[in-house]
């Protein structure tokens, strides 16, 4: 998808120490020089800390075509100083065979001090009316604390990547209580679609498995037993080695082969953003991964 | 010649002279022209013009040009006065003589009060038994415009002693605003859109006057006004009267009016619920509840939030619901109009949770222009629809810098073309509707404060709505 882009112009803005207002009268007057027709789905937040704002802003690139949005970049930074920096953007992309562009808002939010203690009353203002909010939530999440539960009760889907965290199963234990406030996404669920779809390829054949055998990284091992359990309504034990990838999958000691490709990080986050509703394969999978 | 009273006010400061500079730099004002500034703060011409310079430089929407300035300035002038006192009113009414006389204004004044409204009565009076008997003599009368129906009723009588009613000019800036008047031109320049504009296909309309702001040190007004007063018995009225009109025969003043008048005279109060705020979190900083701003008693019981449910009993609105709120401190700064559409009777796509009812938004501030909320097809195998909103931005499709409203009204006022201001039948069925709600809560003392500060409201704003199966639009 990212290839099918190209970046056709771009007007921008930066602020030190602003108020929304400003931001607000910025924007318009970035509309007003590079669009006067703006189509948008949905507004996208994503909260990233220090650690992942490059990668935020990576993932972000190849969305335009199929999630025109405005997009709420938050990054929470250390220090005592109370102040919010914003960069505010107008991206128009071109698409192949068409004169056309399409256009998406990018405003970047640098919360200094206490306002990354409240970052809903920052982003409250500024996310598109009538259209639903999805936060990308980069790292762990921080169950518990101010910036997740604001978050979490202003948007209406939460999309994380478990393996962005270091404690999986534990933290997804955490998780599950959260499922009757917001719809969850994993993007670790969507990386073992392929996977998934391949075991249900071989029904009846696995009606009986017992033993899942993952070389992969844990967090899809996990899901992927939490799913043949819920599924199967039964126990199956896990057999786990670590690698960077799914490189073998293997019930009862018969390898599955998926046969789909690999899908892009901006591809899988596209995926999540499609979803509204809750995802109760996902909810019961879970359960069963943490029982 | 524009007489501005309580010249040394705020409004004057922020709004007034740099409306009149940006006519300036549109060389939108007569030729014979002249200010003349007054108000109880002693002050020469000098120190005014000073004071308005660096008003403009900091209010202005447009860059500032000393070669328009000068201009302007050279027509300014500023005379000190108690509003009680004869003796000054005479000096006044001297110095304006001798201004027509430097300037070629030949007796034509409009007068601005921009006072307090304890003022406006013995003003009026004062300048009435002074008009001159040649030239023009508009009235702009700043909100609010009375505090009752009764009160109303007796400024309009004490206004029109001296002053016809094609001589008043009651102000609600918002109908200066250009998009409110580019909501007669969606309804009445559009064929698509008039024929679905009633009960038939029209689910319900929300209307929201939103502000983050507090009450911005003005206590001791808003604690007599509180939001049905200050907001909702003007603004919201009068964007509920442009929505819900029918056509007028022609754009003409008159016929305009008495199409909003009939409006209001067919509107009606179904529920009604009330809030304040108490401490939150606004835009990321930590704000004090109502009962904690200066000036504000700590018990007080002004309203803060009011929002109802209103009917129209017309033909074309029956038994569609008008839901209207406003708020100060609420989550965002908002003003729009919704017209929410009927669902379709069947819905034929299986993956259709993120399809939303039509909705027609017009965002009156901070996105100036339309928008439509519709129903497409994700592009890619299968038959997902979701709603996609087609955003129609009135600041980009023309390159022109909008006007502030004031520039609009004081520009219509000069002209004597009263149609985007409210006339007395207008004001007293807006304070007939006000009173309404006024009476619902006459003898009761509400459980103050009952919503946080950067939220939408109580919760028995939600309740007001969801009982009935909808729900506010989402912000």
């Amino acid at each position: 998808m990212e290839a099918a882009l190209s970046t056709a112009q771009q007007a921008e803005w930066t602020g030190r120490d602003v108020t929304i207002a400003e931001i607000e009268r910025e924007l318009a007057q970035l509309r007003s020089e590079s669009m006067d027709l703006r189509t948008s789905m949905m507004t996208h937040l994503a909260w990233a800390p220090p650690e992942w704002q490059d990668a935020s802003r990576e993932t972000l690139a190849g969305l335009a075509e199929l999630h025109p949005s405005r997009t709420i970049l938050l990054f929470p930074q250390e220090g005592r100083r109370d102040a919010l920096d914003a960069d505010v953007a107008i991206e128009c992309y071109s698409l192949p065979g068409l004169e056309r562009h399409v256009c998406s808002e990018v405003i970047e939010l640098r919360l200094h001090g206490s306002l990354a203690n409240s970052p809903a009353s920052v982003v409250l203002p500024l996310v598109l009316p009538d259209l639903p909010v999805f936060l990308r939530w980069r790292g762990h999440p921080a169950f518990g604390r101010p910036a997740f539960e604001q978050l979490v009760d202003v948007v209406d889907r939460l999309v994380v990547d478990s393996r962005e965290w270091d404690d999986v199963p534990e933290s997804y234990a955490e998780l599950v209580p959260y499922f009757e406030r917001v719809a969850i996404s994993d993007i670790v669920w969507g990386r073992t679609l392929r996977w998934r779809r391949a075991i249900a390829g071989l029904w009846p054949g696995v009606r009986a498995a017992t033993e899942l055998h993952v070389r992969g990284p844990l967090p899809e091992a996990m899901l992927l037993r939490g799913w043949l359990a819920s599924r199967l309504r039964r126990e199956i034990s896990l057999r786990h080695e670590a690698a960077e990838h799914v490189e073998l999958l293997a019930i009862d000691g018969n390898e599955v082969v998926a046969r789909e490709e690999r899908t892009s990080a901006s591809d899988l986050l596209s995926n999540e953003l499609d979803r509204f509703s809750r995802d109760e394969v996902y909810e019961r999978a879970m359960d069963a991964a943490t029982a | 010649m524009l007489v501005i009273f309580g010249a040394s006010g705020d409004l004057t400061r922020r709004k007034l002279f740099p409306a009149l500079y940006a006519l300036a730099t549109r060389h939108m004002l007569p030729e014979r022209f002249a200010v003349l500034g007054t108000a109880r703060s002693p002050m020469s011409t000098d120190e005014f013009r000073k004071a308005m310079e660096e008003a403009v430089r900091e209010h202005a929407r447009v860059e500032f040009k000393q070669e328009v300035w000068d201009e302007l300035v050279s027509a300014t002038h500023y005379v000190p006065m108690e509003f009680e006192d004869d003796r000054a009113e005479d000096r006044v009414a001297e110095k304006l003589d001798e201004l027509d006389k430097e300037h070629g204004t030949e007796g034509n004044r409009l007068y601005y009060l921009a006072v307090p409204p304890s003022a406006i009565a013995t003003l009026v009076r004062e300048i009435g038994e002074r008009r001159a008997t040649e030239g023009w003599a508009r009235l702009i009368v700043e909100k609010p415009f009375g505090q009752d129906l009764a009160s109303a009723r007796r400024l309009n009588e004490e206004i029109r002693r001296h002053f016809d009613e094609n001589e008043i000019f009651r102000i609600d800036h918002y109908l200066g605003k250009e998009t409110v008047q580019n909501m007669l031109a969606l309804r009445f320049a559009n064929g698509i859109f008039e024929p679905l504009w009633s009960r038939q296909y029209v689910d319900h309309v929300q209307i929201t006057v939103a502000e983050s702001i507090g009450i911005e040190g003005r206590a001791a007004f808003y604690e007599q006004a509180g939001a049905t007063r200050d907001v909702l018995q003007n603004h919201l009225l009068q964007l509920l009267a442009l929505t819900a009109m029918e056509p007028p025969i022609d754009f003409d003043a008159d016929a305009v009016r008495n199409e909003k008048s009939k409006v209001l005279r067919a509107t009606e109060v179904d529920a009604v619920v009330r809030g304040q705020y108490g401490r939150g979190y606004v835009e990321g900083k930590d704000v004090p509840g109502y009962r904690e701003e200066e000036g504000v008693d700590p018990e007080s019981t002004t309203e803060t939030f009011v929002a109802a449910k209103l009917r129209v009993d017309t033909w074309r609105w029956a038994d569609t619901p008008f839901y209207i709120r406003t708020g100060k401190r609420l989550a965002r700064r908002e003003t729009t109009i919704a017209i929410q559409f009927k669902r379709v009777p069947q819905s034929l796509f299986t993956q259709s949770d993120g399809l939303r009812p039509n909705v027609l938004a017009i965002h009156v501030q901070p996105d100036e222009g339309v928008s439509l909320g519709i129903g497409a097809k994700v592009p890619g195998q299968g038959m997902t629809v979701r709603t996609v909103n087609m955003d129609f931005l009135y600041g980009g499709a023309f390159r022109t810098g909008l006007p502030e409203a004031y520039e609009r009204l004081i520009l219509d006022a000069m002209r004597g073309d009263p149609t985007l201001f409210t006339r007395a039948d207008e004001i007293e069925e807006q304070w007939r509707i006000v009173d309404s709600i006024q009476a619902r809560w006459s003898g009761q003392t509400p459980d103050f404060s009952n919503y946080e500060a950067g939220t939408w409201g109580p919760e028995a704003a939600d309740e007001l709505i969801t009982r009935e199966g909808r729900s506010w639009r989402r912000h």
